[in-house]
């Protein structure tokens, strides 16, 4: 017996293995940035990053002379580059006007923008310095670079981010729906507030290198939209998300493997984006068929009292 | 000030003291040098003016949100540490109740405080958070999804999370606020079964015309405190008329005769 699965390329199981676990830590992470309507706060992170990635690169480049792209190197400095913006924006819709949409937007810009002038720097330099010429990648992705090493990070700073989660699911539960609520039985709000940042932080930061910076949200929101459409607890609709990002991870870079010249990161993306299309369209009760399905019972005899005993 | 002589004649500490209480949002002062003193059984309404600080000094007096200058004790003691004697009903609109959970996992969330962190609710907190549903006549809603329910459940499901609590001191951000007349009338027997328990409840309220039914105590409030007492001393036509600056709704029978 000779399966295909048996012979798969030890580069593709590599590959399968990180994007299956960035789609599952961040659907899981997801879910709360989407109830806390959050998913700019990710996108800002995510471009951010960009100028994190390749400032990391220059800097590990100056200090050893040696350049590395490895995620050891890199994620740190997309962390770094990711929580900055986000501090920056919060103290500029602190200290001016302006509110807090328009500060996010205006860090997405400058990093991002920064992270594009800083990518073109490096590009140009002569002698070229070794390796950079997968840095574009970021932007848009780039799976199959994925390495042991990197998986290796993908897989702790994932584990940690869901492990903490599952460790304080109760404060972050009654935190995201009743804040006041919960300052009140004197949790540190603060504290909580920053935790969940660092979080999102940590999942957009292990997925860029998979989707890119750019799609990285998609991965973040779609999943926990999807997961919402079936169901009406927190815990089942975190488990689902987590499995639908799992599922479209694994298949994004099986696909890929499979036809050559398909992106892992964008049909990653799409996957995700197939599954929410169908969750939109079949959930019973949200599901819009389920919903116009409701909408014409209710024509034909009278509506059932809102809620039993009212 | 309220104040109510222990059996022995020594005075045993208030239910709530506020003094000189002043918070605010941004530079605007949401409340100003505020002072209330309530004795522990009282069972009182904050009235007043849209954006005269009514929720923000419940806020402030259970350290949700911080104050400028001024002191809070509950129960004699620092709200810090009295936190487990004190239930909160927020606002029911102030939180999304398209939210993805259900009833009875609402009402447990009483429970987070005396089961400190990590720690996840049991059987007993199941048991006791079905025991607050029942008590508020909604047992058979109990794993119902939040999103199904009306506002009068809402409000009642958010009071059931209050006794859960199991607290001393109640305060509560408009209970009466869009509820059918079957919880209003739940709203208030609750109240009034708690007081007589000895516990305390300070309540905003904006219907004036049932103060005098539903509450024994008054704080008229417009950012500062313009009085607090039973509402036969302070809940007449003058400080109304002061409080809203002459514009009374008219609809307040129980006032005609001061």
């Amino acid at each position: 017996m000779s399966a295909p699965w048996v012979e798969l390329d030890p580069t593709l199981v590599v590959v399968a293995a990180g994007t299956t676990a960035v789609g599952t830590v961040s659907g899981a992470l997801g879910c709360f940035a989407y109830l806390r309507r959050q998913g700019l706060v990710g996108d800002v992170v995510s471009h951010s990053a960009l100028l994190g990635v390749v400032g990391a690169f220059v800097l590990a480049h100056a200090l050893t002379g040696s350049a590395s792209r490895s995620l050891a190197v890199l994620v740190p400095g997309a962390l770094i580059a990711g929580t900055a913006s986000l501090a920056l924006a919060r103290s500029v819709s602190n200290r001016t006007r302006l509110n807090d949409d328009a500060s996010l937007g205006v860090m997405l810009s400058i990093f991002f923008g920064g992270g594009l002038f800083l990518l073109r720097w490096v590009q140009r330099q002569s002698p070229p310095i070794p390796g950079h010429t997968g840095l574009e990648d970021y932007i848009f992705g780039m799976a199959a670079a994925m390495t042991r090493a990197d998986l290796w990070m993908v897989f702790s700073l994932g584990g940690g981010a869901l492990l903490l989660l599952l460790l304080l699911w109760k404060e972050l539960k009654v935190f995201t729906f009743d804040p006041d609520f919960s300052r009140s039985l004197g949790l540190p709000s603060y504290r909580l507030d920053l935790l969940m940042m660092a979080l999102l932080v940590a999942g957009v930061v292990i997925g860029i290198q998979t989707v890119g910076v750019i799609l990285m949200i998609a991965l973040l929101v779609t999943p926990a939209a999807a997961a919402r459409q079936w169901t009406s607890r927190l815990s089942t609709m975190v488990l689902l998300a987590a499995s639908f990002g799992a599922a479209a991870g694994a298949g994004g870079a099986l696909l890929s493997a499979s036809e050559a010249g398909l992106p892992t990161g964008p049909v990653v993306v799409l996957l995700a984006t197939a599954i929410f299309a169908l969750s939109l369209l079949l959930a019973p009760r949200r599901g819009l068929i389920a919903r116009a399905r409701a909408r014409r019972t209710l024509g034909s005899t009278p509506p059932p009292a809102a809620g039993g005993a009212a | 000030m309220i104040q109510r002589r222990s059996r022995e004649g020594s005075t045993e500490p208030l239910a709530l003291e506020v003094e000189g209480l002043t918070v605010t949002y941004g530079k605007e002062p949401a409340l100003w040098n505020a002072d209330v003193r309530l004795g522990r059984g009282s069972l009182a309404a904050v009235v007043g003016p849209n954006g005269a600080g009514k929720s923000t000094l419940l806020k402030a007096a259970l350290g949700v949100v911080p104050r400028v200058s001024g002191r809070v004790r509950v129960l004699g003691e620092d709200p810090a540490r009295r936190r487990r004697l004190v239930a909160y009903v927020p606002q029911r609109t102030s939180v999304d109740w398209d939210f993805p959970t259900t009833v009875l996992d609402v009402v447990m969330m009483g429970t987070y405080g005396r089961l400190g962190w990590f720690r996840r609710p049991g059987r007993e907190e199941r048991a006791m958070a079905l025991g607050a549903l029942e008590q508020m006549e909604l047992a058979d809603l109990a794993d119902r999804q939040i999103s199904e329910l009306s506002g009068g459940q809402q409000q009642r499901v958010f009071l059931a999370r209050a006794l859960v609590q199991d607290a001393e001191v109640y305060f509560m951000d408009e209970p009466f606020a869009g509820v059918d007349a079957v919880t209003e009338q739940s709203v208030a027997s609750l109240m009034g079964h708690l007081a007589q328990r000895g516990k305390t409840i300070l309540s905003v309220h904006h219907d004036l015309a049932t103060v005098p039914r539903y509450f024994e105590h008054a704080v008229l409030l417009n950012r500062v405190v313009q009085a607090v007492g039973t509402v036969k001393e302070v809940f007449h036509r003058g400080n109304l008329d002061r409080l809203y600056g002459g514009r009374v709704p008219a609809d307040v029978p129980e006032l005609a005769s001061t």
